[in-house]
């Protein structure tokens, strides 16, 4: 058997107060598809830093076809033929889609770039990471998060490597995007390319993965081919222990009607039609269903005051809110945003600050802020939500995806809320901070709290709702209750090939 | 995708007149038609004087040092950096190039590419600080403006030297409205629009200003591009001091003084971020013509030149406030 394309032997990552990474293997084999699975913190981002040269191990041996290497910078790792595309964006905006795709690994003669060989080498990548349409001269910034992602793995097509690492490829597609993804890496591992591939979506390790390895706190619990590998295996020692239920029983909503919502329509481009009536009550939980870019995201923002309206009312517990964030919150309407790290908190303060962000009157009597009762209301918090923090001080940027979501929820909490807006309230966070996710919502909607939530996970919107709206090119093109909620007429209704829509 | 990606056709006429500006901000138009709007207003206002050919030749020469510091700022700024010692090396290369000069015409060209070299080294010592130390390019070219300019003044605190007449010629002589200086600022464009548009080096530049880690990834050279900006930016600066030299025929220790804010006005003006990543060449040459215009009209319009710094304040607060982009979001 010839030796693997990619060999890592005993990887030790510490970092001050905590051990990353402790004696993780890792072999990937040309040509196969290899399933990264693990919770967020189990070490998966410290694994890639490490492969990619972003980070120097502190101990274990590398070997890339047989040979042992040393990966100081990125540089090097590309120079071995090991290439990433990283979860987080690493699209620049301002540059268009041909330089991006190119960046790096730009074609020169004489010093010059090589217009029309740049051009094709692009072309053929975009082809082959589904953006065929897509005019290269386009600024990436203008570009959905979705394309923007397959413009990145554009990149790495360019760089014809032997080793991909793809760090949630997929967390921001859905439909043409994700075939169009996972076509691009059938393709490639059948040209021989290594590929390690992580994920949240159990579902895509059926669908692609030919290796699993799970790793959890740092340690490699167990690696083999993908067939031995069913989902609640997978599960399993991903979390620790069974999660028989990940969605908690629902309590019957109140008769209440707490949102009341008439003729909505949000501000911006193609605002036109009939607007959205809604009302929610008491204790109701909504989900709120469609593809990236059906208006899902825009339509919670528009509740919230965030995004204005073109038209319509918004009523909370009879009285009219205008469309404003500060009337939003005043009246009891708080989101929870999509993007946490950028709306959602301010990572460089510490966790106390960003528990009482939205409600610091609370806590400062007299006009001045008082660090006791700051502390109180923070501790008060975390022991209600099981948050896990070093203390009062750490800088929020340092939890993982699940506690910043719990310390964003507890900030907004405060506030007293009757309605609660979550815009995808699990991206990024992995299962077992899921289902405390869920949990703590549908107590708080036991509670009389008016939810509703937006989500691209569909097992999220059929597991947690009491009723669906399904959004489609901007507007709500149905919406479902009951036994009618299925995965299927969502993906129905999100792709308008049903014949129920209204 | 499509739906997400195609813009909008009934977008309200606010929507659109912002979506125009800030594209005219991010092509550099704008601060042409300001220039042409101000060469209308000038036209009128004194419709004898200002299309002489010796004013405009006046207009013209005030473009070159201004815009030869302007494209090292350039590039400096698209890397989210900022040089603000380009005035202090213009001083001390203009100080010494007449000193060294001192009316010997053998000296002449070796002394100026002493000159480009010294401002080359300063770059370097700019670009590895910056680029190897967390030590923001702000605070590191703060400490050398003082430095540098410290420098000048210990080896001489009054105008001294002079320089040849071969140098002076380059420096003042006209050919109609068309000063000859103007050659020099036209090869230093030329050369700084290749390497930004044509070459990898340019990409790498927008790349690192756009965002650092993630060009790294990418596998570009970050520290490289950044020493190598900052040498292009210090190279500029003493030509720039040269040509300073070259106008008033001796060196002055005080030649360059307030070129660096100079720069940057006509950077930000001409539509850049100073977080790096976005500016334009055409709207910093924009830039660099809307301020010669401004400083040399208000000798033209006998206007009293105490009043320039109010109208230099004026401008770029209504560039800022009409052309920085706002960022949109869906």
């Amino acid at each position: 058997m010839t030796a693997p394309a990619l060999e890592a032997r005993g990887l030790v990552k510490r970092f001050p107060g905590v051990t990353a990474l402790d004696g993780v293997d890792l072999v990937c084999r040309a040509g196969r598809v290899h399933a990264l699975l693990g919770e967020n913190g189990a070490g998966k981002s410290t694994l890639v830093k490490i492969l990619t040269g972003n980070q120097p191990p502190d101990e274990g041996e590398l070997r890339i076809g047989g040979t042992a290497v040393r990966l100081h910078d990125p540089r090097a790792a590309l120079a071995h033929g090991v290439s990433a595309v990283y979860q987080e964006l690493t699209v620049l905006p301002e540059l268009s889609v041909l330089d991006n795709v190119m960046l790096g690994q730009e074609v020169s003669r004489r010093g010059l770039l090589s217009r029309d060989r740049q051009r094709d080498t692009a072309r053929a990548a975009l082809r082959r990471a589904g953006l065929g349409d897509l005019d290269p001269r386009t600024r990436a910034g203008t570009l959905s998060a979705a394309a923007q992602q397959l413009v990145e793995i554009a990149r790495a097509l360019v760089r014809g490597s032997r080793v991909l690492l793809l760090d949630e490829p997929s967390a921001l597609l859905s439909g043409e995007g994700l075939s169009a993804l996972h076509a691009v890496v059938r393709e490639l591992a059948a040209d021989g390319v290594a590929i390690i591939y992580i994920t949240h979506r159990l579902e895509e390790v059926r669908a692609l993965a030919d290796d699993v390895t799970v790793l959890r706190d740092g340690r490699l619990v167990s690696t083999g081919p993908a067939d031995a590998y069913p989902i609640d295996r997978i599960v399993r020692e991903m979390v620790g222990r069974d999660v028989d239920a990940v969605f908690p029983e629902l309590a019957e909503p109140g008769a209440e009607e707490v949102l009341s919502v008439r003729g909505l329509l949000p501000a911006g481009p193609g605002a036109a039609g009939p607007g959205l009536d809604l009302t929610v009550r008491a204790g109701e939980i909504v989900g709120v269903a469609g593809l990236l870019g059906s208006g899902r995201s825009r339509l919670l923002r528009t509740l919230a005051g965030v995004q204005p309206r073109a038209a319509g009312t918004v009523t909370v517990g009879g009285s009219p809110v205008r469309a404003s964030l500060h009337a939003a919150v005043r009246a009891g309407v708080v989101l929870v945003p999509e993007e946490r790290k950028t709306e959602g908190l301010v990572l460089d303060l510490p966790v106390r600050a960003n528990t009482t962000l939205s409600s610091i009157g609370a806590v400062s009597p007299g006009g001045w802020l008082s660090a006791a009762r700051e502390r109180a209301a923070f501790e008060a918090e975390r022991d209600r939500f099981g948050i896990r923090v070093s203390g009062p001080e750490q800088p929020t940027g340092q939890l993982s995806g699940g506690n910043q979501q719990k310390i964003v929820l507890a900030k907004w909490l405060r506030t007293r809320p009757r309605v609660l807006l979550l815009d995808e309230p699990t991206r990024g966070i992995d299962i077992g901070a899921k289902a405390e996710i869920y949990r703590i919502v549908a107590g708080l909607a036991a509670e009389g709290l008016a939810v509703v939530f937006a989500s691209s996970e569909l097992p999220e919107v059929t597991g947690l709702a009491h009723r669906v709206l399904v959004c489609q090119g901007g507007r709500v093109a149905g919406e479902l209750t009951g036994d009618q909620i299925n995965e299927e007429r969502i993906m129905h209704l999100a792709l308008g090939t049903s014949r129920e829509a209204s | 995708m499509t739906a997400v990606t195609a813009p909008a056709g009934a977008a309200p006429a606010r929507e659109r007149l912002a979506a125009a500006l800030s594209a005219a901000a991010r092509t550099g138009l704008a601060a042409w038609a300001i220039v042409a709007l101000l060469v209308a207003v000038l036209t009128v206002a004194d419709p004898g004087g200002f299309w002489t050919a010796a004013n405009i030749a006046n207009v013209l020469t005030a473009t070159v040092v201004l815009g030869l510091v302007a494209l090292g700022q350039h590039l400096v700024v698209l890397t989210g950096g900022i040089d603000l010692s380009v005035g202090s090396t213009a001083t001390l290369s203009a100080l010494l190039t007449a000193m060294l000069i001192d009316g010997y015409p053998i000296r002449t060209i070796p002394t100026i590419l002493a000159m480009l070299l010294l401002g080359a080294a300063i770059g370097v010592v700019h670009g590895l600080i910056v680029a190897n130390t967390r030590i923001p390019a702000f605070v590191v070219t703060l400490s050398t403006f003082y430095l540098i300019q410290g420098i000048a003044f210990m080896i001489s605190t009054t105008p001294s030297g002079q320089v040849t007449r071969a140098l002076a010629d380059v420096g003042m002589r006209r050919f109609g409205p068309f000063p000859l200086a103007l050659a020099v600022l036209a090869a230093a464009v030329a050369i700084v629009a290749v390497l930004l548009h044509r070459t990898r080096f340019g990409r790498h530049v927008h790349a690192v200003g756009g965002d650092a880690a993630a060009a790294r990834s990418a596998g570009v050279p970050v520290n490289r591009t950044l020493v190598l900006v900052f040498v292009i930016a210090g190279t500029l600066a003493a030509a720039a001091g040269v040509m300073l030299a070259a106008r008033a025929t001796i060196g002055s220790p005080n030649a360059g003084q307030g070129l660096e804010l100079s720069a940057i006005t006509v950077v930000v003006v001409g539509g850049a971020s100073l977080l790096g990543g976005r500016a334009s060449l055409a709207g910093t040459l924009g830039g660099v013509a809307l301020l010669a215009l401004v400083e040399s009209s208000f000798t033209l319009l006998q206007l009293p030149a105490t009043a320039s710094d109010l109208i230099r304040g004026v401008v770029i607060l209504a560039a800022a406030a009409l052309f920085v982009p706002r960022s949109h979001r869906e």
